[in-house]
Order: C-alpha cells, then sequence, then structure tokens
C-alpha cells in the first residue's frame, strides 16, 4: 500500500520553464545551421579558388611549352634554310619570330604573381634573344656567305648551347608550375574532404537537434493539453458551483461533476460541521454501504486528512482494507484519492474519490488546485444557509411584533370599551332589580307549567308501556304464522322429495341417466329446502316462546359414542383426523335436553368439518373451575376473523358472503345452536384466528335450572352493523414484491414505448410480452390488482392490458382506480377477459374489450391500435368566432409549431368541422350569426354525428348566473374578454392540450356506453343537489347523470325548499337530497330542518355535504335532520354508495 | 417554572381542542402565553392548571376564553395601498370571469368583508361576486354578520377609503345613529358567514380570491403551511392570495405555488399547473 504524497510547482512556472526550453533548442538549431551553411561556403570558395589556381597553372604551363615551340620552329626554318638555301624554308622562321614576342609578354603576365618565375624571366628572355640572334646570323650568312660559312657558325654549337639552356629554364618552370599544380590539388583534396565530413557532421547534428526539438514541442503540448484539462475542469466546476446552491445541492453538483470529469467509480464528500465532518453527497455508494455519516478530526485516513490539509492518495486498495475507516465502504474501487477542500488554512470539504483504474498525477492535481475554489464554495453556501435562517428568523421576528402589535390594539379597545361598560354598569344594575322582580313571577309560572308537564309524562308512559305490548303481541303473530307456515310448506315439500326419490331410484329402468341426476338433485335442493324449514321453525319457535326443555340424565360417554359414529365415515370421507377425550374431573352425567344438546354439538361438528379441509377435528369435554361443564368442538379449519365473530351468530349470516356459494348452508344453525345454548342455560364461546382454525364451546350447568335461562338476544332482522357498507379489506397480493415472471421492469429505455400486461395465466401473459416485442413494445408483467397499479404509477406504461379474472381483486378495479388517479387516467386500457364484462369496462374507460380465448391475429390488431393511438401528437384547437379579425389575433395567440388553429366563423361550419374531424379543444364565443353559442353546445352534446372537445367559452358579454350555470355543463371554463384575457385564454388552452384527458376515449362513445350500464337503483330517480360552487354541482352532476338518476339544482337552501314544493305540485317529488352546508342565503343546515318540519317531506332522505372535519360538526348535521353526512373532498364512490343506500326502494 | 407553564399551556390547549374542538396547539407559543395570561388574570387564576379546570368545568367560559385566544382587531380598508394594488392590479384579471368568489378567511368583526364589498361595488362586480366571510369565533362572526361599528372609528375608515382609491363616499355604505355606525344590509347580501377553521376544516369552495391578513402571524409554521396548502387548494388556477404586510409565503413549502403579483402588498397569484 504504497501511498505518496504529492507535491508539485505551480503550473504557470512550469510551463514558462517549458516554453523556455523548447525556444532554446529552436535557437540553437538555427544557429547551428547558420554555422554549417558558413562552413560549407568556406570550402566551395577553397575549392573554386583551387580550380582557378589550377587552370592559371596550366595556362603557364601552356604559354611557356608554345614559347618554346615557338623557338624550335625558328630553329626548324633556319636549319631548313641554312641546308638548303630555298627561301621557301625561311617561313616557319619568320612566323616564329614574329609571334616570339607577343608569346614573351604572354608568360611574363601570366607569371607576374610568381617572384621566381619573374626571376627566370631576364635568363629566358637572353637566352631567346641570343638564339634568336645566333639563328638570324646563321640565315644571313648562308644568303650572303653560302652555307660553309653558316654551317661554321651551326657547328660552333652556339646555338646548341642556348638552346640547352633555354630547355632548361623552361624545364625549371614547367617543374615548379607541376609543383604548385600538385599542392594546389592536393589542398583541394583536403578542402573536399573537410567539406564532405562537415555535411556529414552536419547532418547527424541536423537530425539529433531536430529530434531534440521535436521532443521538447511534443513536451511542451502534452503540458499544454493538461493545463487544458485541468483549466477545463476548474471552469466546469465553477459552473457547476455556480448559482445560489444550498450546501447539500452544492455537494451533490460537485461530486457528479468530477466524478464524470475524472471517470470516479464512487466518491463521497463530506463538509465541516463544527469540529466533525458530515457527509453531504454521496455517488454510485449503495445504501447500506457503511460509509460513515461523519467522522471527527484525525480520526482515520478521512480525518488525517482534514487534520493535515493533504492529499492522500492510496493505490491498489487491498480486498477487505476498506472496512479499517475508509468512506468507501465496501465498494471494488482499487484506488481511493483523498482531497481536503481549504482555504485560508481551513479544511471546510473533504472529497473522497474511488477509481477502478489507477489513478494518474491529473487527477491529483486537479483536485490540489480546486481546492481552494471548493472551500470558498463551501464557505458561501455555509453563509447563505446562515444569511436564510436569519432572513428567516427576521421574518418569525416580524410576525411576532406584528402579532404584538395586534394584541396591544386589541387591549387598547378593551379598555375603552370597559370605561364606556363601567358608565353603563350602574344603569344595568338599576335595570337588573326590576328584572328580578320580573323574573321571580316566571319562576312561579315555570312551576306550574312543569306540573302540567309531568302529567303529561305519565299520560305518555302508559301509552308506551301498550304499546311495547302490542308490539310484543305482534312478533309471537308473526312467529305463529312462520311455525304454521313452515308446517304447510313441509307437507307439499314432503310429497315432492318422496316422488324425487322415487324417480331417482328408477325401479322401472325406463329413465336415461341425465334424468335420474335431474331428480337426484330435486331431491338435494328438496331436503336443502326442508332443513331451512326447519331451521326457521326453531327459530321461530324459540322466539315465540314455543321452545319446550325436556331435562333428562345424559351419559356424556354415549353421547360421545353417539356423536363419534356420526362424523367418523366423514372424517374418513375427508381425510381428517377425529378425536375426542372426555376430561377427568368431568361427571359420568349431566342433566340437560339431550335432543337439544345433541342438536347444538352436531351443527358445530358438522360446521367444523364443513370449514376444515386439512388437519382434523377434535370434541373435548371438561369441566370449568365454576362447576359448568365444557363441551368444545376445535378445527383447523379456515377461522373467523375477530369482525366476523359477533356477525356469525346472527340469523342468515356468514363469516363471508361468498362462503354460503362453496360451502353452502343457509347460516341459521350458529344462531339456533346459540339460542338453543341459551334455552339450556349455557352460552356459546368463540375462539378462533382466520386461517388458524376455530374453538366453539359450548358452555352448560352441571344440572338445567330453568330460572337460571338468559333473556332471548336475537331477532330474525338484526340491524345491520355499522360497517356493513364498508368493502371487506382486499386481500394482500399474493406475489408481492417476488416478480412473476420474467419481464422488462429491470431494462426499460425511453426509445420505445412501454406496456403493463396485468394476467394471471402465465402461458398467456408470456404470449402478450413476446407479441409485444414483436411490436416493439416494451412490456411490463404484473399478476395481480395491487401490484399493477403500484406498476402503472411507478412506470407510468403507454398502454395496458388488463385481465378481469386476477387473484386478489377485480381488474375492473384496476381499470377504474387508473382512470381515477390523475398520472394514469390518460393511458389507455385495453381489456381481456374470460367473462364478459364489456359494457362496464368500456363505462369505466377502458378502449376497447376482447373476450378470451383470442386471436392472436386480433391480438395484433389491438396493440397495433394502441401504438398509432401514441404517436398522435399534432394538437388541434378549433376557434369558433365570427369576427374574422378576432378569429385570426385568437388563432395566432394559440398556434404554435404543436398546436394547430383552426377558424370558423359559424356554427354550421363549426358542425360540419365537428362531423369530419376531431379537435383537442375548442374555443367558442356565444354570439354567432347563425345560432347561439348555447344551443351548437346543446347540439353537440345531443347528437352523436360529431365529436365533442373541451369546451372554453370565449366572450365578450357579462353572463348571468343562469346562463353561466347552463353552459358549465358543457364548458369547463369560461373567459370573458377583457384587458387581461388573452393571458387566461392562452393559459386555458395550454393546459387543456397538456392535460391528458384529449388521450381518453371519445367522450361519445363513453356516454353511450355508461347510459347501457346504469345503476338500476339511480335510473330515473330524481337527486336534488343543493350547492353553491358552480364546479362541485358540475362534478356532483356527472357522477350522477351517468348513473341514470335527474339531477335538479338549486343553489342555495332558500332554492332548495322552493324546488322541493315545485316538484312536487308537478307530481314528480325529489327522491333524495345531497345538500351542501355553506351556502348564501340559507344554509344546509337551516334548510334541512325547514325540510324535516314539514309533515310530507319527513322522510325525504338529505345526505349533506360538509367541509368541516370535526366529528360535532358532523354530529349537527345529523341534529338538524340529515340522514347522513359526508366529508369534503368527495370519494367519488362513497357518495355513489351512500346515495344507493338512502334512496327509497 | 417557565416550564410547568409550557406544560400547563399545552395541556390547556389540549383540553380545549378534546371538549370543544377548538384546535390552538399549532399557534405560535410566544403570543399565547401573553394572552394566555392575560385570561388567566382575568378569571382570577393563579395557574393555567386551574383556568383549565374552570374552562373545561363551565362551558359558558368558552366565549370568553375565544376572544383571549383569537385576536379581532381590524379596520375598514386597514393598509389602504393593499386594497390600491388589489383594484389597480387585481380586479383587471377578475372583470374576465363570468363570477367570482372571495373568500375572507379570518374574518373578524367583518371589517375585511365591508371593504371587500365595497371595493368590488364600487368596480362593478359586486353582483358576480359570492362573498365567504369565515372565522372561528361565533361571537365574531355574529358581530360581523351585523355590520355595526363605533361611530369613532368611522373617521379613520373613511379615511383608508380615500388612499385605497375609492371611487365613492364612504357615507353611501352606513347609518349612522346612537354613537354607531351600521353598515349597509346590501353589502352582505352576497356573502355567505361561516364558522371555519383553518386548523381543522378543508376546502368548502373553489374560489379566486382569498384575502387572509394577519392570521398567519398567529400560527407556527406547521400550521402556517397547513392554511397555506388549503388556500393554495381552494384558489382556481391563477387565483389571487392576499396576506398581511408582514406575513409572507416565502418559507413556507408551498412557495412555489404562487408567483409573487404585488409584491409589496403581499398579493400572490397562484401559479397555473399547479
Amino acid at each position: 500500500m504504497p501511498a505518496s504524497v504529492a507535491a508539485a510547482p505551480t503550473n504557470a512556472s512550469r510551463q514558462v520553464k517549458s516554453d523556455f526550453v523548447v525556444s532554446i533548442g529552436l535557437m540553437a538549431v538555427v544557429l547551428f545551421f547558420i554555422g554549417s551553411g558558413v562552413l560549407s561556403y568556406a570550402n566551395t570558395k577553397a575549392l573554386l579558388d583551387g580550380n582557378q589556381q589550377v587552370a592559371h597553372t596550366h595556362e603557364v604551363l601552356a604559354g611557356v611549352s608554345d614559347l618554346l615551340s615557338l623557338v624550335k620552329d625558328a630553329e626548324t626554318g633556319q636549319r631548313g634554310y641554312v641546308l638548303t638555301g630555298d627561301a621557301k624554308y625561311l617561313a616557319p622562321y619568320e612566323n616564329a619570330v614574329a609571334r616570339i614576342g607577343e608569346s614573351i609578354g604572354d608568360v611574363e603576365r601570366l607569371t607576374a604573381d610568381n617572384p621566381d618565375h619573374q626571376a627566370r624571366m631576364g635568363e629566358l628572355r637572353s637566352n631567346i634573344a641570343a638564339k634568336l640572334a645566333e639563328l638570324k646570323e646563321t640565315v644571313e650568312l648562308r644568303r650572303d656567305k653560302g652555307f660553309e660559312a653558316a654551317e661554321t657558325v651551326v657547328l660552333s654549337d652556339r646555338g646548341k648551347g642556348y638552346m640547352d639552356a633555354l630547355r632548361g629554364v623552361v624545364e625549371d618552370m614547367k617543374r615548379e608550375e607541376g609543383a604548385i599544380r600538385q599542392q594546389r590539388i592536393e589542398e583541394m583534396q583536403a578542402s573536399y574532404r573537410s567539406t564532405v565530413v562537415s555535411g556529414g557532421i552536419t547532418c547527424l547534428l541536423g537530425v539529433l537537434l531536430s529530434a531534440l526539438v521535436a521532443y521538447l514541442v511534443r513536451r511542451a503540448s502534452f503540458a499544454r493539453a493538461r493545463q487544458d484539462w485541468l483549466q477545463s475542469g476548474q471552469v466546469g466546476l465553477s459552473m457547476t458551483m455556480a448559482g445560489d446552491l444550498r450546501l447539500e445541492q452544492l455537494g451533490e453538483n460537485i461530486l457528479k461533476f468530477l466524478t464524470k470529469y475524472t471517470d470516479a467509480h464512487a466518491g463521497a464528500f463530506f463538509v465541516r460541521d463544527g469540529s466533525d465532518y458530515r457527509r453531504i453527497a454521496a455517488f454510485g455508494l449503495p445504501d447500506n454501504s457503511g460509509t460513515p455519516e461523519r467522522f471527527t478530526l484525525g480520526n482515520g485516513l478521512l480525518g488525517a486528512a482534514a487534520k493535515d490539509a493533504r492529499t492522500i492518495v492510496i493505490n491498489d486498495v487491498p480486498e477487505g482494507y476498506l472496512a479499517a475507516g475508509s468512506g468507501l465502504g465496501k465498494g471494488t474501487p482499487r484506488h481511493l484519492i483523498i482531497s481536503p477542500a481549504a482555504s485560508e488554512g481551513l479544511v471546510n470539504g473533504i472529497l473522497e474519490l474511488g477509481y477502478i483504474h489507477p489513478l494518474d498525477g491529473y487527477v491529483t492535481e486537479l483536485l490540489e488546485n480546486i481546492s481552494e475554489t471548493i472551500s470558498i464554495a463551501i464557505r458561501s453556501a455555509n453563509y447563505r444557509a446562515n444569511l436564510q435562517d436569519f432572513l428567516e428568523e427576521t421574518q418569525r421576528q416580524a410576525e411576532e411584533l406584528q402579532a404584538q402589535s395586534e394584541e396591544l390594539r386589541v387591549s387598547n379597545e378593551e379598555l375603552e370599551e370597559q370605561s364606556r361598560a363601567l358608565k353603563d354598569s350602574q344603569g344595568r344594575l338599576e335595570q337588573q332589580q326590576a328584572e328580578l322582580e320580573q323574573t321571580n313571577s316566571q319562576l312561579e309560572e315555570q312551576t306550574q307549567q312543569l306540573e302540567i308537564q309531568r302529567d303529561d309524562l305519565a299520560g305518555a308512559k302508559a301509552l308506551v308501556d301498550f304499546k311495547a305490548k302490542e308490539l310484543e303481541q305482534a312478533s309471537r303473530y308473526k312467529s305463529d304464522f312462520l311455525a304454521n307456515m313452515s308446517h304447510e310448506l313441509r307437507t307439499p315439500l314432503n310429497s315432492s322429495l318422496i316422488l324425487a326419490k322415487l324417480l331417482a331410484d328408477n325401479p322401472d329402468r325406463n329413465l336415461t341417466a341425465e334424468q335420474v341426476k335431474y331428480a337426484l338433485t330435486i331431491q338435494a335442493a328438496g331436503n336443502d329446502l326442508l332443513a331451512l324449514i326447519n331451521d326457521i321453525l326453531d327459530l321461530s319457535k324459540i322466539e315465540a316462546g314455543h321452545m319446550e326443555i325436556r331435562p333428562e340424565t345424559v351419559p356424556l360417554s354415549r353421547l360421545v359414542g353417539d356423536l363419534t359414529r356420526m362424523f367418523e365415515p366423514i372424517a374418513q370421507q375427508k381425510g381428517l383426523k377425529f378425536e375426542n377425550n372426555i376430561g377427568a374431573g368431568c361427571p359420568g352425567t349431566i342433566d340437560t335436553d339431550r335432543q337439544r344438546l345433541e342438536q347444538v354439538l352436531k351443527n358445530l361438528l358438522s360446521n367444523a368439518f364443513k370449514f376444515t379441509e386439512q388437519g382434523g377435528v377434535t370434541f373435548a369435554i371438561s369441566k370449568r373451575a365454576d362447576g359448568r361443564i365444557a363441551l368444545s368442538v376445535a378445527d383447523t379449519g379456515i377461522g373467523v376473523s375477530k369482525e366476523q365473530q359477533k356477525a356469525i351468530f346472527d340469523a342468515f349470516r356468514q363469516a363471508d358472503g361468498t362462503i354460503s356459494r362453496k360451502y353452502g348452508g343457509t347460516g341459521l344453525g350458529l344462531s339456533i345452536s346459540r339460542e338453543f345454548a341459551r334455552l339450556l342455560g349455557g352460552a356459546i364461546e368463540l375462539e378462533s384466528e382466520p386461517g388458524k382454525g376455530s374453538t366453539f364451546t359450548l358452555v352448560l350447568p352441571e344440572t338445567y335450572d330453568e330460572n337460571a335461562v338468559a333473556k332471548p338476544v336475537f331477532n330474525l332482522a338484526p340491524e345491520l352493523p355499522a360497517d356493513a357498507l364498508e368493502p371487506a379489506a382486499p386481500v394482500k397480493p399474493r406475489s408481492g414484491k417476488i416478480k412473476w415472471v420474467e419481464d422488462d421492469r429491470e431494462r426499460l429505455t425511453a426509445s420505445s414505448h412501454t406496456m403493463l400486461v396485468v394476467e394471471d395465466d402465465e402461458g398467456f401473459a408470456r404470449i402478450l410480452y413476446d407479441l409485444a416485442h414483436e411490436l416493439n413494445f416494451q412490456c411490463i408483467i404484473s399478476n395481480t390488482a395491487e401490484e399493477a397499479l403500484a406498476l402503472a404509477k411507478q412506470y407510468l406504461p403507454s398502454a395496458v392490458v388488463l385481465d378481469v379474472g386476477l387473484p386478489d381483486n377485480s381488474g375492473l378495479s384496476v381499470l377504474d382506480r387508473l382512470k381515477r388517479n390523475p398520472r394514469t387516467r390518460h393511458i389507455p386500457v385495453h381489456v381481456v377477459s374470460g367473462g364478459d364484462y364489456a359494457q362496464k369496462a368500456l363505462s369505466l374507460g377502458a378502449i376497447g374489450y376482447m373476450l378470451k380465448p383470442v386471436k392472436r391475429e386480433e391480438l395484433v390488431d389491438v396493440l397495433k391500435k394502441l401504438e398509432s393511438r401514441l404517436d398522435k401528437h399534432l394538437r388541434r384547437v378549433l376557434i369558433v368566432e365570427d369576427d374574422a379579425v378576432q378569429r385570426d389575433s385568437v388563432g395566432k395567440l394559440l398556434g404554435t409549431a404543436n398546436v394547430q388553429a383552426v377558424g370558423v366563423g359559424t356554427a354550421a361550419e363549426c358542425l360540419e368541422r365537428l362531423k369530419t374531424e376531431t379537435f383537442d379543444c375548442m374555443v367558442l364565443d356565444l354570439s354567432l350569426p347563425d345560432a347561439s353559442g348555447y344551443s351548437l353546445l346543446e347540439t353537440l352534446s345531443r347528437e352523436d354525428a360529431y365529436s365533442f372537445p373541451p369546451v372554453i367559452v370565449y366572450t365578450g358579454r357579462e353572463l348571468s348566473s343562469e346562463e353561466e350555470h347552463r353552459l358549465r355543463r358543457y364548458s369547463k371554463s369560461i373567459i370573458i374578454k377583457g384587458a387581461k384575457s388573452p393571458e387566461r385564454l392562452l393559459d386555458e388552452v395550454t393546459l387543456f392540450l397538456h392535460q391528458v384527458v384529449s388521450d381518453l376515449p371519445d367522450a361519445q362513445q363513453r356516454m353511450l356506453e355508461q347510459a347501457r350500464n346504469r345503476d338500476a337503483v339511480l335510473e330515473g330517480r330524481r337527486i336534488l343537489v343543493v350547492e353553491d360552487d358552480v364546479s362541485n354541482v358540475y362534478a356532483l352532476t356527472n357522477i350522477l347523470e351517468p348513473e341514470g338518476a335527474v339531477v335538479h339544482i338549486a343553489r342555495n337552501g332558500r332554492e332548495a325548499l322552493t324546488a322541493l314544493a315545485a316538484m312536487k305540485e308537478k307530481g314528480e317529488p325529489i327522491d333524495l337530497v345531497l345538500m351542501d352546508v355553506m351556502m348564501p342565503e340559507m344554509d344546509g343546515l337551516t334548510a334541512t330542518r325547514e325540510i324535516r318540519r314539514m309533515p310530507e317531506l319527513k322522510k325525504l332522505p338529505v345526505i349533506m355535504l360538509t367541509a368541516k372535519a370535526m366529528k360535532d360538526d358532523q354530529e349537527r348535521c345529523l341534529d338538524a335532520g340529515a340522514n347522513d353526512y359526508m366529508a369534503k373532498p368527495l370519494d367519488v364512490e362513497k357518495l355513489l354508495s351512500l346515495v344507493r343506500v338512502w334512496m327509497p326502494r | 417554572m417557565d416550564k410547568t407553564e409550557d406544560i400547563e399551556i399545552r395541556l390547556l390547549l389540549e383540553a380545549i381542542f378534546r371538549e370543544y374542538h377548538y384546535d390552538f396547539r399549532g399557534y405560535s407559543m410566544a403570543s399565547l402565553k401573553r394572552r394566555l395570561s392575560q385570561a388567566r388574570a382575568h378569571f382570577s387564576c393563579t395557574t393555567f392548571s386551574q383556568l383549565q379546570d374552570r374552562v373545561l368545568h363551565d362551558p359558558a367560559t368558552l366565549p370568553q376564553m375565544l376572544a383571549f385566544l383569537t385576536v379581532q382587531v381590524s379596520e375598514v380598508f386597514r393598509d389602504p395601498s393593499y386594497f390600491k394594488a388589489f383594484r389597480e392590479k387585481v380586479v383587471p384579471h377578475l372583470r374576465t370571469y363570468p363570477s367570482l368568489k372571495v373568500w375572507i378567511a379570518g374574518c373578524s368583526a367583518g371589517e375585511e368583508l365591508y371593504s371587500f364589498a365595497i371595493m368590488f361595488r364600487e368596480e362593478g362586480l359586486e353582483s358576480r361576486t359570492q362573498f365567504y366571510a369565515t372565522d372561528i369565533n361565533p361571537d365574531a362572526l355574529k358581530k360581523a354578520e351585523a355590520g355595526v361599528y363605533g361611530l369613532d372609528r368611522i373617521r379613520l375608515f373613511t379615511e383608508n377609503h380615500q388612499k385605497s382609491g375609492g371611487k365613492s363616499s364612504l357615507s353611501d355604505y352606513y347609518t349612522a345613529a346612537y354613537g354607531a355606525a351600521s353598515f349597509d344590509k346590501s353589502l352582505r347580501q352576497r356573502t355567505v358567514f361561516s364558522d371555519h377553521s383553518l386548523v381543522t376544516d378543508s376546502v368548502f369552495a373553489e374560489v379566486q380570491v382569498i384575502s387572509c391578513r394577519n392570521v398567519l402571524i398567529y400560527f407556527d409554521r406547521n400550521l402556517q403551511d397547513r392554511a397555506i396548502g388549503l388556500f393554495r387548494d381552494s384558489l382556481s388556477r391563477q387565483g389571487f392570495l392576499g396576506l398581511g404586510s408582514k406575513e409572507s409565503l416565502r418559507f413556507s413549502t408551498h412557495a412555489d405555488s404562487f408567483a409573487d403579483f404585488a409584491r409589496d402588498e403581499k398579493i400572490y397569484q397562484k401559479r397555473s399547473g399547479v
């Protein structure tokens, strides 16, 4: 674990230095090339000079040779002439003599630079002159004196001597020139060599220097790139820190930027918080990483970095090291850097970054460079936070001051009031005296009245007693009637049972197997009916007091034996264990009515077997501490929930309404058993836990005592408990968070649409999944209603395919809740089901319905339809306005790239458009040349031929409240033209277009569907909505009218009373009233009281809608005479169920 | 000692809430303490616990307690600049609505309500407006409904009205007699007076304007947030909320739902799309 502390000179100086080295290098290269240029110039010049001199030497040699040959020519001519005497031989001689002077001049000029030659020139000249003189002499002698004279001269060898001397001189000169030439050539050779060598060296050095410079330039550009990286890092960081950020946001931004910029894989950011450091941001850390939230100075590596304000780099962090105190917990980063952010010697923050790849020096340097910036930013953020706190404190103080000044004002007013009051009190005291006297006499009067009232009360009590007796008798008559009735029923039933049995036995073998089955069914049904009649009879007997108890001695062992015999076969048939035991200390016999006892125990046991699928049933008898005998039947069946434990003893009730369907039975058994137990002087106790089983215990006295029997507690029509209207708590989804089949939820991308499939049949879900992929949808699958809703809210899929039959809750409830939630209601839902719920589904807002089994082509079709729906982007607004200028300007106001505004001037045009096209929104002026806006709206709502988009009324005139009410039925938004109206119009239209409402299926279609699916309870019933808030009226109308109710509206209590009377007169009385509490003119409480005061309206159901939350507010509603109340905001389902409950049948 | 008093006060408030459903538990402590100390002196109790005993066992003390606990003080056209700004900036927007609802929350003895009614009549909006005046103190509501004020206060009211840009004379709207001035009945014809608590109750109507001045100053931060949330839910899109001069939405969690409309006068507009 090598740790190093990085320290570096500042960048600027390093940069300057590197630039300097590059410049020096470049200069050296330039100097070098100048030097080598000069050298080669010198060499070349030397060669050139040498060359010239060699040429010169040649010229000298040629000149000398020339001269010699001229002398020879002269001699040749002389010899010929001397020998022959013929003058024609004299031509070469004369020619040579003529040219010799010139030739000597040439040689002399050529050798002017050589003093040696110059010296020899005299000898040469004299020799030539002497030779020429000898030649001339011989020629003249031959011509004048003949051959012999000349011969003598020639033979004297004088001429030869001159000639030899001349040759010697020329030879000397030639030799010298040769020597000179040799020397020059050697010089040239040297010069050439040096040129080659210097060229080679230059080349080599040039290459070396260029390489050096290239290296330097490269190094400099690397330095610059690094510099750029550092700088753009700093700039980027400054930008992320810009603005008034809170500390947490700042930390988040810094960390996000740095991890991205330096490719870190994890990071944490701590700031100073007093003497500790607190983590304010983390990146790439799991929640359970164990990264410390705080650390103290000097504690761990983080603490060390903070204490010494130094950067710590840790490379190759070994596995498992991180537990030793670093902030990066259990992550995999192998390289860490911990960098303090310090300014003015204070470490304000600590950054810890983790990398999978090794670190380069860049990051360290960057972090050191930005240390101060970050520190200052932290400090500023802290200052800002402090400032914010102070501001808030100031605000609090201002409020407090204001409160105090308000209070002072009150005290002041009170003081004034009091002084006035004191003055008044004097007078009042006198007045009181008089009042007291008057009160006295009133008191006497009241005493008399009280006496009268007491007498009245006594009379009333007698009346009540009489009524009670009447009631008792009536109940007895009823029970008698039931008893007789049961008997009358049994007689014909018996014969049909016997006949059915005969048929079923098929003694003549003339019935088909099917027919025999029918007969058996008739027999079974008849038996059920008989059992029910028996039960009812028993109950009515008990209630009428006809049930007689005949006590006898019952041996317990025999009782157990009988029951065992009876139930053992059932136990075997169902594969259940059946045990029984008689506890120690039990008496051998008990004294009670054996028939009833057995009836109770049989009922309990048969229930136990009925509701138990596995495990067993135990029948036990024990003696209780109080001496009573407990006979208990314990099972391991479905059990009964706490809430239901009381209810199951009620007549016609079972733990769950659905149970009778599964298990059969009338639900009377337990009621009868309880009554029998009571008649036997005992009771039935129940202990049970849902899913674990139940224990029913019949507790009886050892000896029956008639006087100990309790009064009856039941009644054939038990009052519904208050919570009976509440739906049963939904079953928890069985799969919970466990994903059911593989789907795309973990790899969703934004690139294509997502589809949610809610389907509990795995095979079908898989088919839909594949199909979705084929059509380029991503697919999420859920098999329960609860999970589906959660997923829909979480992922907001583009479309939902929904099965109706789900394990936990109906798919229709999913549909309903999706459509109820503003965030999900735009999502198109297609319902697939095994049963026909088409109308219901469509009325709840499904866009389509398919009955299983579904063909593949149908599915493809549906998904394609969904897809095309999703691709609709352009929004269209229809502007209906008769004034062309205004139409145009509104069109311009609203039209954008995504919004197409279409203008029409008349109602007819508008209808024409709406017949053929669809619009997302319509802006309507009420005054049109060919029809009023109202009639246009009414036409649109009435006739199916037209699409009916949401309407914004945009009108120039003020509206009466009646007009507004009429309009509100069709239009959610009404704008009166004025100075500020364009802003509002734009705002409202924008909202409409962005509301996903327009994605809902055609309103027209929905209304049609709803019309077919009205609630029979509300169909045609008249409901009076008394409410002053237009939007609430609209909402209530929209809830109630689709259910078939006829809604009448009153805007305050007084109007309500008038409307009630008027409707009554018309022969169309109101069936139910929904009454708001807070209303102008007459509030809801007063109006309700008024209604109750009228005898014919005493029974009219009134439901109050109140914004008040307190229980006693609601009690006030009931006191005023309301049948029920509902707190706002209104819950549609609850409201509908309340209305259904109270609606008279 | 202070700690004990704090406990006593909290118990007293709890008692009032449980027994009478008036919830002062979220009111700001400093102010409550002062006012309850006055009440303690008034009822000649030595401790708040005694006061609690009294309130619990003698329901007749409740109205008096309420008078101490709720500070009922205002003026007609109080802070004239507020009404001036309302008249000049807000009213043009209100003209685009076919019908209007105005909620005076914490209407006290009705001064604010009459100010708005007079202003709306002057601006020609009254006929399409429904006013709601609510308070938790039934006595104050009764006073508001009566609309009778001491004659000595009328001079101040008149000055305020003039400064607020009044287009008529205030004397057109009241009748003075017997040392008191009674405001014209027709001013409250379009008003629903109702008992409504910002602490416990919920939205009752969709309104375009809410004026709730010098009420939030008595609430602690949580309660202020609840009340402002209630206002937000009650206001229609782009509806207006007016607060007292020392009150601010700035620190509320619902601050984002509103935009400054007339900053100095503490008039806010609900943002559309909220």
